[in-house]
């Protein structure tokens, strides 16, 4: 059982997560009437993923994940009190995504370590200092506290706040050619099926 | 979905992104882990940004990959300040030829020699005087040359020839030499003086600090020199001594055209004149090499040097075949 839970954890890790920048971006499609947040349905589109227990048969983790985002965006619309025309509109005229390629493995290249390196130096002094000695000289916290003469618990916070501004920084950059392409019409009946 | 989930959405990542940092985290407690799994099992919601956090922290890890050849970690290596080269790093002609993964740019951070690095070179009897972009300066004795190479965030000089007296002027950025394989990293403003040997090389500190690191895959050779230590390195190891103010002087007389002896070898002598001379010195006698002499001579002026040693001891100086000068043991 645990080794089936790593199993649908590493898949999710390798098809799912990697689509990020595209899942966003295919997000705010559905979000133009600002009434909800794309990262929501992202965040959400995730932990439904991450549920799948028949993760082993999904041929095309792109496509199921776009479908997945869809049905978010579907349901977040039944729960408004209002409808907005423009919501509803929106939600006609966007075809979810097939045929997408499959998630490649990220590209570890010189833009995304300029990426990185981008990303640490745009933290605030001290939590780019402690970040720095974290992840780039591999320091642990207690090493990392006793150098920069701060609490364990303060380097972990610094931590947090460097991880989370990271992360967040990934997740909108594609390092790939994106794989929500907007113009490929929607071909396939099962996907219209899922929902409605 | 509304408004406010936003904030339900950063609580959950930043609840994430704690447990990745903790576990991470050599010390963490078994009973951490188990408050963690229990966390984790609460929801998918959980799970899937527990996921995200953890991937992207494992991502960062390319970041060692930044990390320049020297041992003492630098907090502030990643400063905006201190890293011209990112900005630039697109566009150099050596950033497009590094290599496509980190773990390769971890092995080209020193190899790598592209477009943005300078050579500066003496001729044999040359000196000369470089002032860099960041106010340090590099006196280069006879016969030497440098490459500098402000990279990355860290200004590199490799040591290629001969010898050099470095003056780093202070700033963000690591200073570095590099000489014999060895990385000599300057700890604030430093002047030290490399010199390398026919398997090593020799370095005196003559203000500041600087940490030495023999051989770049053992550490434990590394070695801290203060102000006032000339160390040698070869390939029988490492070994530092305290010097003197003179001492460090008269090593560096070469800064004003001199050699200073004070009880060396004429064998010694000889060497360090032809360093300085294409006209050479040779001592056909192994009998006198070990004289030992005092003095301070001008480093192009070979032959009051052997005038010098003709009158003081029983040598003779003759033409060779070849032009050198000939040194042999009189009468």
């Amino acid at each position: 059982m645990a080794q089936d839970d790593e199993d649908r954890r590493a898949w999710f890790r390798r098809e799912i997560l990697p689509l990020e920048p595209d899942l966003l971006a295919y997000a705010r499609r559905f979000c133009r009437d600002g009434q909800t947040d794309p990262e929501d349905l992202v965040h959400e589109t995730f932990a439904r993923a991450i549920a799948c227990k028949t993760w082993s048969e999904i041929g095309n983790p792109a496509a199921f994940a776009t479908r997945v985002l869809r049905n978010c965006a579907l349901d977040a619309l039944r729960r408004r009190k209002v409808l907005t025309i423009t919501a509803v509109a929106d939600f006609d005229r966007i075809d979810p995504i097939d045929e997408a390629p499959g998630a490649q493995s990220i590209v570890e290249s010189r833009e995304e370590l300029r990426a990185l390196a981008d990303a640490i130096a745009e933290l605030p002094t001290q939590c780019r200092r402690v970040f720095t000695l974290r992840k780039v000289y591999n320091l642990s916290p207690d090493e990392i506290a006793g150098r920069l003469g701060l609490s364990v618990s303060t380097v972990e916070k610094h931590l947090v706040k460097g991880l989370r501004y990271c992360s967040e920084k990934l997740g909108r950059r594609s390092e790939r050619k994106s794989k929500v392409d907007e113009r490929r019409s929607w071909s396939g009946r099962r996907d219209h099926d899922a929902k409605r | 979905m509304e408004r406010e989930t936003g904030s339900r959405r950063e609580a959950v990542r930043q609840a994430a992104a704690l447990w990745v940092v903790q576990l991470d985290d050599p010390s963490c407690s078994d009973a951490d882990r188990a408050a963690f799994e229990a966390w984790r099992g609460e929801s998918f919601e959980h799970e899937a940004a527990y996921e995200r956090e953890a991937v992207a922290w494992a991502r960062l890890d390319r970041a060692r990959a930044l990390r320049p050849g020297l041992q003492r970690p630098d907090a502030d290596l990643l400063a905006p300040a201190g890293r011209p080269r990112l900005p630039a790093l697109a566009r150099s002609p050596w950033a497009r030829g590094l290599a496509a993964s980190a773990a390769m740019a971890l092995i080209v951070a020193g190899a790598l020699s592209f477009g943005t690095s300078t050579a500066y070179a003496t001729a044999i009897g040359e000196r000369r005087v470089v002032v860099l972009g960041d106010n340090s300066r590099i006196e280069l004795n006879t016969n030497s040359k440098v490459l500098v190479r402000f990279k990355r965030g860290v200004r590199e000089v490799k040591l290629i020839k001969g010898e050099a007296l470095f003056d780093a002027a202070p700033d963000a950025r690591p200073f570095v030499v590099k000489a014999a394989d060895a990385v000599i990293a300057a700890d604030g403003a430093t002047e030290v003086a490399v010199r390398l040997g026919s398997d090593g090389a020799a370095v005196t500190v003559r203000r500041g600090a600087v940490d030495v690191d023999p051989a770049r895959a053992e550490s434990k050779d590394d070695m801290r020199l203060n102000a006032g230590v000339a160390a040698i390195y070869d390939s029988r190891g490492a070994r530092s001594r305290a010097v003197s103010d003179a001492e460090i002087d008269r090593s560096l007389a070469w800064r004003q055209g001199a050699i200073a002896l004070n009880g060396q070898s004429l064998a010694q002598a000889v060497a360090e004149f032809n360093r300085y001379n294409h006209r050479q010195i040779r001592i056909a006698d192994p009998s006198i090499a070990d004289l030992r002499l005092a003095g301070y001579f001008q480093t192009t002026e070979p032959n009051s040097f052997v005038s010098a040693v003709t009158s003081a001891f029983p040598v003779r100086a003759s033409q060779g075949t070849d032009g050198a000068i000939r040194l042999s043991r009189r009468g």
